[in-house]
C-alpha cells in the first residue's frame, strides 16, 4: 500500500468514519490481503519438490516486519469455513521480498495436508510476526553442526542460507536424516551448495534405505570433532531427545533447539478436576490438555497453533497445579496466565473461562 | 390457546430431546456453505453502506438522496439485525475469524456490545417472558402482560411505544442501566460506570453520522445529515417492528417466577417456543429481519447461524404438531396487529382474571437478585 494512503487510512478521522467497524473490514472488499496492521500474504508459487511436501513462496503485505533466519511464523488458512493456524519455519533468507515455507504431509494434520494437496497460486494466508529464538548471532565464533531430521530441515536451512548470503560460512557440517532420498526436501539445493562451498560438508542419512538411525557411534563417525562445534538442532520430538542427549554429552558449546514439529512428549492427559469459573462448569482433567478439556466441556476458548507457540489460548488460572506438556514439569499457579494447549491439570485447577 | 396441560413430565423431556437432535444435526454440519453465506451478507452490507453514503453526497438531486437513504437504511438494518445481533450471539464464533467473533465485535448502534450481551444474550434469552426477570417484557416502560402491575402512566403507553420505536437505538442503549433497580439492589456507582460506557459509544456514533460524514460532504452538509438521520430512523422503526412481533403478539405466553423456578431443559425449550412468535415471508424479508422472523427457532438455538433457521423451522413445526403445541406464526400484518392490540389492552387495568392456574403475588427485587 502506498505509504501516504496508508497514513490517511490509519488516521483517527478515517477510524471515526468507519467506527465501530475497522478500516480493514472495508479494505477486505478490495482484496483480502489488504490490512492496516495485520501481516497477511498470498501464495505466488507452490512448488512440489517431493510427493508429500510443498514449498510455498508467499508475497506478504507491507505489515510483514521480516524475520531472522531460523524463526517461524504462524500461518492461518480458512478450511471448510474455519480459520486454522499452524506454525511453520521460514526457510528463506531474511533479505528477500518473499518468504518461503516448506510444509510436509503430517498424519492427521489438516492444515499441512491441505497445503500439500491443494495450496495454489493466489491462496490467501494470514500471518503472525516472525517468532522464535532459533537464530544465529551476527558472527559465529565456533565451527557449527547443523543437525536435522524430516521437516526439521527448514529452520536449519534458513540458518545455513543466512551464513552463505553473509559470507560467514567457515566450517559447517550439516547432517540430515530422512526416510528416503525421495522424501528429502532441499536435497538438490544442499548438494549444489556443498559442491560450491568448501566450508560446508553435507551428510545425508536415509533410514529407510539402510542408513543408521542416530546413535553415539554413528554421530561420532560422522562428526569426530563434535566437541568443538556449536549445534543447531531441529526435528521430531523423539529424534530431538536422542540428539540432545548425545550432543550435550559430547560438547559443552551452545546447543540451539527449535522444537515445534511435535511439541508434546506423550499423549496428553491430566489428573484431577478442572473448574471453569465464568461458565460454572466442572470437568475431569484427564481427557487431555486444558484446551481439550475446555472444548470437551462445550466451551470455545480462543486457540491458534495448539502447540504452545502462538499464545492465542492464553487464559488466567485462578489456582491449581498444572503440568507443562513440553517438559512434563508440574508447577503450582495462582492468578497467572498460561497457555491452555500445552498444559494439563496436575490436580484440581480453577480456570477463568 | 393457553399453556399446554396435556403433556406429562416425560413428554416434555422427550420433546426436549427431539429439539436437541435438530440442533445437533445442524451444528455438526457447519462449514463452507455457512461461511459463504455470512461473507456475502458482510459484502452486501458494506457495499450498500459505501454506495449509500456516496449517493447522499450528491443529495441535492432527489433521486440520489432517496436511493442513498434507501441503501444506507438497508446497510444499517443488515448490520444491526443479520450481522451484529447474530455475531454477538456467537453464531459465527466457530469460524475462528476475529472480525466476526462475539468477543470482539461491536455493532453500528449506540448500545455498547458487552452491555447488550448481558441484557440480551443472558437476561432476555435465559429468562424469556418471565415477568420481572426478563426486562425485555415492556423494557421497563411498557406494560405487556397482566402479570405486570397496572399504573396510571400506562394509559399513555401507545404514545410511549411510538416514542420508543422512533428512538429505539437509544432505548436499547439505556436498557442495561436497569434504572428501576437503582437504589434497590443496584448502586448508582455501578450505573455511573455503565453510563460512561454508553456515552463513550454513543458519542462515536453521533460524531460519525451527524457530524463527520455531513462535514465531509461540505456544501452537502444538510442533505447528508438529513439522510443519516432518516436511515437511523428507518432502522429504529424496522427493528422495533420486528422485535415486538417476536414476543408480544396475541398468543404468546407470559410466565411468572414461580412457574419456572425449577425448570428442566425440556421445560426451558417449551417456554422459549410458547414465548416467541414467527413471521412468514420471503427469503429477503427473513434476511432483513436478521432471521428474527424465525424468533421461535432463534430462541431455541440462539447460537445457531441464522440462515439455518429457515431449514430447521419445518422440523420444529412438525415436532410441535406431534406434541399438540402451538407454533405461533403469521404474516407481519396479523402479528403486528396482535402487538398493537396488546399495547392498547394493557394500557387499561385488568378486565379479566389472569389465565395462569393460580395467582402468585409478583415478587420484585429480591427474586431478581437471586436469579441473577
Amino acid at each position: 500500500m502506498n505509504p501516504v494512503v496508508k497514513k490517511v487510512l490509519g488516521s483517527s478521522v478515517v477510524g471515526a468514519l468507519t467506527s465501530p467497524l475497522s478500516v480493514d473490514d472495508y479494505l477486505a472488499l478490495i482484496d483480502g490481503r489488504l490490512s492496516l496492521s495485520e501481516p497477511r500474504g498470498r501464495v505466488t508459487q507452490a512448488i512440489r519438490q517431493t510427493p508429500d511436501s510443498v514449498t510455498l513462496v508467499i508475497a506478504p503485505n507491507d505489515n510483514w516486519q521480516g524475520h531472522r533466519p531460523g524463526q517461524h511464523v504462524l500461518l492461518g488458512v480458512d478450511l471448510d469455513g474455519v480459520r486454522h493456524s499452524r506454525c511453520f519455519s521460514v526457510a528463506s533468507a531474511p533479505d528477500q521480498a518473499t518468504l518461503e515455507i516448506t510444509v510436509k504431509r503430517n498424519g492427521e494434520g489438516r492444515v499441512s495436508n491441505y497445503l500439500v494437496d491443494q495450496a495454489a497460486r493466489g491462496q490467501l494466508v494470514y500471518l503472525s510476526p516472525a517468532e522464535g529464538e532459533f537464530y544465529p548471532e551476527a558472527r559465529t565464533a565456533h565451527p557449527a553442526l547443523l543437525l536435522s531430521a524430516g521437516s526439521g530441515i527448514t529452520p536449519v536451512m534458513s540458518v545455513l542460507r543466512y551464513w552463505i548470503t553473509n559470507r560467514q560460512l567457515r566450517d559447517v557440517v550439516f547432517i540430515h536424516y530422512a526416510r528416503t532420498r525421495a522424501d528429502m526436501i532441499y536435497a538438490d539445493e544442499l548438494e549444489a551448495l556443498a559442491q560450491r562451498h568448501d566450508g560446508l560438508r553435507v551428510e545425508t542419512v536415509f533410514t529407510a534405505d539402510g542408513g543408521d538411525r542416530i546413535s553415539e557411534a554413528s554421530l561420532t563417525r560422522l562428526v569426530p570433532d563434535l566437541a568443538t562445534r556449536e549445534t543447531w538442532l531441529c526435528g521430531p520430538a523423539g529424534f530431538m531427545d536422542v540428539a540432545d542427549a548425545l550432543v550435550t554429552a559430547a560438547s559443552d558449546l551452545p546447543l540451539h533447539r527449535e522444537q515445534f514439529a511435535a511439541t508434546r512428549r506423550e499423549a496428553a492427559h491430566g489428573e484431577g478436576s478442572v473448574r471453569f469459573l465464568k461458565s460454572d462448569i466442572a470437568a475431569s482433567g484427564e481427557s487431555g490438555s486444558l484446551l481439550e478439556v475446555a472444548e470437551g466441556a462445550g466451551l470455545k476458548p480462543n486457540y491458534g497453533c495448539r502447540m504452545g507457540i502462538c499464545h492465542a489460548c492464553k487464559c488466567r488460572v485462578a489456582e491449581g497445579s498444572v503440568r507443562d506438556l513440553r517438559t512434563n514439569r508440574v508447577r503450582d499457579v495462582r492468578d497467572s496466565d498460561i497457555q491452555l494447549c500445552i498444559h494439563a491439570a496436575a490436580g484440581d485447577v480453577a480456570v477463568e473461562l | 390457546m393457553g399453556k399446554p396441560t396435556h403433556l406429562s413430565k416425560e413428554d416434555i423431556e422427550a420433546f426436549g430431546r427431539e429439539i436437541d437432535a435438530v440442533r445437533d444435526e445442524v451444528m455438526n454440519d457447519l462449514g463452507e456453505r455457512d461461511a459463504r453465506y455470512i461473507r456475502s451478507i458482510l459484502k452486501t452490507q458494506r457495499y450498500s453502506e459505501v454506495a449509500g453514503r456516496a449517493l447522499l453526497m450528491a443529495g441535492f438531486l432527489p433521486p440520489a438522496w432517496l436511493s442513498g437513504v434507501g441503501l444506507l437504511s438497508l446497510s444499517k438494518i443488515l448490520e444491526n439485525m443479520e450481522i451484529g445481533h447474530n455475531v454477538m450471539h456467537g453464531q459465527w464464533d466457530w469460524m475462528n475469524d476475529p472480525s466476526i467473533d462475539s468477543a470482539t465485535y461491536d455493532w453500528d448502534n449506540t448500545c455498547p456490545a458487552h452491555q447488550w450481551k448481558h441484557s440480551h444474550n443472558y437476561m432476555h434469552h435465559t429468562f424469556t417472558n418471565i415477568v420481572d426477570l426478563d426486562r425485555d417484557v415492556g423494557y421497563g416502560i411498557l406494560r405487556m402482560s397482566e402479570d405486570q402491575a397496572w399504573r396510571p402512566q400506562h394509559l399513555a403507553q401507545p404514545l410511549t411505544a411510538a416514542t420508543l420505536a422512533t428512538f429505539f437505538q437509544w432505548g436499547v442503549a439505556l436498557h442495561d442501566l436497569e434504572v428501576e433497580r437503582l437504589g434497590k439492589d443496584k448502586t448508582f456507582k455501578e450505573a455511573a460506570v455503565q453510563a460512561r460506557e454508553i456515552w463513550a459509544k454513543a458519542r462515536k456514533q453521533v460524531l460519525k453520522d451527524y457530524l463527520l460524514f455531513p462535514a465531509l460532504a461540505g456544501p452537502m452538509f444538510a442533505p447528508v445529515l438529513a439522510g443519516n438521520i432518516t436511515a437511523n430512523l428507518n432502522r429504529n422503526l424496522w427493528s422495533f417492528l420486528i422485535i415486538f412481533c417476536g414476543h408480544f403478539t396475541d398468543e404468546v405466553e407470559m410466565y411468572d417466577v414461580e412457574e419456572t423456578r425449577e425448570e428442566t431443559r425440556g421445560q426451558w425449550y417449551l417456554r422459549q417456543l410458547l414465548g416467541s412468535s414467527n413471521l412468514t415471508g420471503s427469503v429477503p424479508f427473513h434476511i432483513l429481519t436478521g432471521h428474527l422472523s424465525y424468533q421461535i427457532e432463534h430462541h431455541l438455538f440462539p447460537d445457531m447461524p441464522s440462515h439455518r433457521y429457515r431449514e430447521v423451522a419445518p422440523k420444529i413445526q412438525e415436532i410441535c404438531e406431534r406434541y399438540g403445541l402451538n407454533y405461533n406464526t403469521g404474516p407481519l400484518t396479523k402479528q403486528f396487529g396482535g402487538v398493537v392490540k396488546r399495547i392498547l389492552r394493557m394500557s387499561l387495568p385488568n378486565r379479566r382474571k389472569r389465565n395462569t392456574l393460580e395467582a402468585t403475588p409478583s415478587t420484585d427485587a429480591p427474586v431478581y437478585a437471586e436469579a441473577a
